[in-house]
């Protein structure tokens, strides 16, 4: 690493350059170069947990409140990054050879990143399609969120950062192959660009079964070959394959049974009831193993949650969430949106889930029930969204809430037209934009205003 | 809704002048007037256009975007109908920003009380030429044109932009070929930068004027990114990057590739908060080593002045660098 690259900033730059020489001066120093610098970085920032973000733009952060402030006085963000020796270089490291067969299959230990509450599906689907460990994430940290800001660019969609926070974690227990998926959004291209993030931060050990890869020709068999290649090259394909059918039930069932829960979860009689039973759901489900077991943990955490007494009144205040995969739905990416909204005693229904979008998703004929706001896919998630939207302020509801990480394109596109559902059916909308900064406490005060509103317009009976 | 399917009474076309036009103007405008329709195009961005955008866009929408409903709003009343396709990236290294593929719905619906007639396409694989030609095609037809006159409508336009692309191209190579030759004869020849920027932004007066402006007030030569050979650059980017799903991008990042060697300095310019290049401004600046790299972030406040001493300051590196600068141990 004969190669020195530093950051200039030149002081005259006006304003912010005294906030940023500071930090400028100890990146000249901190930043060698690529790979060994983010080594050292993450070490120090995992010991002092010091913000001494390494990739990131410069010369001034972002603040969650500035990023939506367009009255911000001068908002130029720039860097600069200079080295001497050409040497441009890939973004990830040429293939590696084709692993060999192996009849003495060593276990390999695959981790998902946290995505809402689809570990058992991500288990079985490790289990019993690949044929290899799971390795199960415990509930994220402080840290692992730093870890995933820091090093990620600050205007790129929040999910990313929080998945690259979930790889640190899983590699760091041990994890061989960390998998990630794809879309038709920048989700496409979380894959590569994290891997390549890890790898220069020195995580140089793992593999990425990531789904992005193989779409060249036909899907299905280009994902094949990525599982083999990266994740267990015995694997039996036509067994594994028929082993799929079962886990579209089991995310069915799942999704099913935690609609019950959204709906009725908030009218316990005895509070905590339904977090008991979805518990032990979530543990039956994760020790299925095939079609039987699955419809049997089912059926029985289906019985247990209808067991429990409620207390729900005739005309509850029923809330409907839309917005994209990410926020709208991962309890952790909305700052558990879904246990706040449920704590103060409403009905809750939201479309989007991995049945909707992915196993019985339909988007010609969902967009067609929208027809009036939408003539075209306006990208991934945003037919579901405004198609949601739609049926649920044309069914009465009293209020929705669109969830969205900030800078997220698709779903920003959507709201012109959520407007317009709101102005058609008199329906009030929360507008929740999630970025890494979003604090738990604003996110209260917003949902607690939010719900005043709507028990008062309920009450004065102006809502049609 | 405002997106018609029966066009055959539209006699003045308008096109906003932001997003892809300035990929696809000439086809699209040679197209119309290939078809006898009279074609008015949206006045060049400047401040009033933005800010009629900012008032009727959502806060988080990124600069471009903003200037488009500026260029839509002012269209409004000008003309019969409002063209605005719909670019969708079913191709999964081929797709564009979703921007593309939402704009005709969000101006439908942002618009809504003015009512105006928006005139769309539907173009999914761009890597099916096919499909491209059949979806002008059924343009033309809802024109009230016959098949075959749509048909050759649209070759003649998709002639007229391959021809301006190639003399983009054409010239961009020999402006690179001029200054090598002056490297050669003289020893020295003046800096010579590359404007990496989606063509929205690279060839909009207002959003990169400043930086190109600055650029050209400090003595140097300014080479687009975009203004290549699109099918070259686009295989070249295969080298950097695997999974990369906009193909502008892929272009972009290509043509770094190519012309890496032979210039002094590189701008990436985006606007904030562009989704693409949140992601690929972070692997160039990674992994393109070598030449000293400029990363301007614009949106609605950056002043001028502000990028003014941003430019001159890395004019300086680049100054220093060129002399065998102070980097060097």
């Amino acid at each position: 690493m004969s190669k020195e690259a530093g950051k200039q900033a030149n002081a005259k730059a006006d304003g912010q350059a005294a906030e940023c020489t500071g930090k400028q001066a100890d990146k000249a120093v901190g930043r060698q170069s690529g790979k060994r610098s983010r080594k050292q970085d993450t070490a120090q920032t995992a010991k002092q947990a010091a913000p001494s973000s390494f990739l990131s733009s410069l010369p001034r952060k972002r603040k969650g409140e500035q990023l939506i402030d367009s009255k911000a006085p001068e908002s130029l963000q720039w860097r600069i990054a200079v080295s001497h020796e050409k040497r441009p270089r890939p973004l990830l490291p040429p293939k590696p050879a084709k692993p060999k067969k192996d009849k003495r299959h060593t276990a390999t230990r695959v981790a998902f990143f946290r995505y809402g509450y689809y570990d058992p599906c991500f288990k079985y689907f490790t289990e019993q399609v690949l044929n290899a460990e799971f390795l199960p994430l415990p509930p994220a940290t402080r840290r692992t969120e730093e870890v995933g800001t820091q090093n990620s660019t600050d205007y790129v969609c929040t999910p990313f950062k929080h998945i690259l926070g979930d790889f640190v974690d899983a590699l760091e227990l041990g994890a061989n192959v960390v998998v990630q998926f794809c879309g038709p959004c920048r989700l496409g291209y979380y894959g590569e660009l994290q891997e390549s993030i890890l790898r220069d931060m020195g995580y140089d050990n793992f593999r990425m079964l990531n789904f992005a890869n193989g779409l060249d020709t036909n899907s299905a068999v280009g994902w094949t070959r990525e599982c083999l290649k990266q994740v267990n090259p015995d694997i039996n394909v036509p067994k594994a394959a028929l082993k799929l059918i079962p886990l579209t039930h089991m995310v069915a069932h799942m999704d099913s049974a935690y609609d019950f829960y959204l709906a009725n979860a908030g009218f316990e009689q005895e509070s905590g009831s339904f977090d008991l039973a979805w518990a032990a759901y979530m543990d039956a489900m994760a020790a299925a193993s095939d079609e039987k077991t699955i419809q049997e943990a089912h059926a029985h955490g289906m019985e247990r949650m209808r067991a429990i007494p409620l207390n729900k009144p005739e005309n509850p205040i029923r809330i409907g969430i839309v917005g994209e995969m990410f926020t709208a739905f991962d309890p952790r990416s909305n700052l558990n949106l879904d246990k706040k909204l449920l704590a103060m005693g409403v009905e809750m229904h939201r479309m989007m889930n991995l049945t909707n979008r992915f196993v019985h998703y339909n988007e010609p004929n969902l967009r067609q029930s929208a027809r009036e706001y939408i003539t075209y896919d306006m990208g991934p998630t945003s037919t579901i969204t405004i198609a949601a939207a739609k049926k649920f302020a044309a069914e009465g509801f009293d209020g929705l809430v669109h969830a969205k990480s900030a800078g997220c394109t698709p779903e920003i596109d959507c709201e012109p037209a959520l407007m317009r559902i709101a102005e058609d059916y008199s329906i009030p909308v929360l507008y929740l934009t999630y970025d890494a900064q979003t604090s738990d406490t604003g996110l209260d005060t917003r949902l607690e205003a939010f719900y005043d509103m709507l028990a008062m317009k309920k009450q004065k009976g102006t809502l049609r | 809704m405002a997106v018609i399917s029966d066009g055959a009474d539209v006699k003045t076309i308008g096109i906003p002048r932001a997003l892809l036009y300035y990929r696809y103007g000439t086809l699209w405008e040679m197209f119309f007037r290939n078809l006898g329709r009279h074609v008015v195009v949206s006045p060049p961005t400047d401040r009033a256009v933005l800010q009629a955008g900012e008032e009727v866009s959502s806060d988080e929408s990124c600069l471009a975007s903003k200037v488009f409903m500026g260029a839509v709003a002012s269209l409004i009343g000008r003309c019969d109908a409002i063209f605005i396709p719909n670019y969708a990236s079913a191709s999964p290294r081929m797709g564009f920003c979703t921007k593309y593929q939402s704009a005709t719905d969000m101006a439908a619906n942002t618009f809504r009380e003015q009512n105006p007639k928006i005139l769309s396409l539907l173009i999914e694989h761009l890597d099916s030429q096919r499909e491209v030609e059949e979806a002008f095609v059924d343009l033309g037809k809802r024109l009230g044109a016959s098949a075959k006159e749509a048909k050759r409508a649209y070759h003649a336009a998709a002639k007229a932009q391959k021809t301006a692309n190639e003399l983009w191209a054409k010239n961009q190579e020999a402006a690179l070929k001029d200054i090598k030759r002056l490297r050669h004869s003289t020893g020295d020849a003046p800096i010579t930068i590359l404007v990496a920027a989606h063509p929205y932004i690279a060839h909009d007066p207002f959003m990169a004027g400043p930086v190109l402006d600055a650029l050209k007030e400090a003595g140097a030569i300014v080479l687009f990114a975009d203004e290549a050979d699109h099918g070259h650059t686009y295989k070249k980017s295969f080298e950097f990057t695997r999974t990369m799903p906009w193909v502008i991008n892929r272009e972009l990042i290509g043509s770094i590739l190519m012309l890496q060697g032979q210039v002094d300095g590189i701008v990436l310019i985006s606007a904030f908060p562009c989704g693409p290049d949140s992601m690929t401004d972070d692997a160039i600046m990674r992994c393109i080593e070598g030449t000293p790299i400029l990363n301007l972030l614009i949106d609605a406040q950056s002043g001028t002045a502000g990028i003014q001493t941003r430019v001159e300051s890395f004019m300086d590196i680049l100054q220093f660098h060129k002399k065998g600068g102070y980097l060097h141990e």
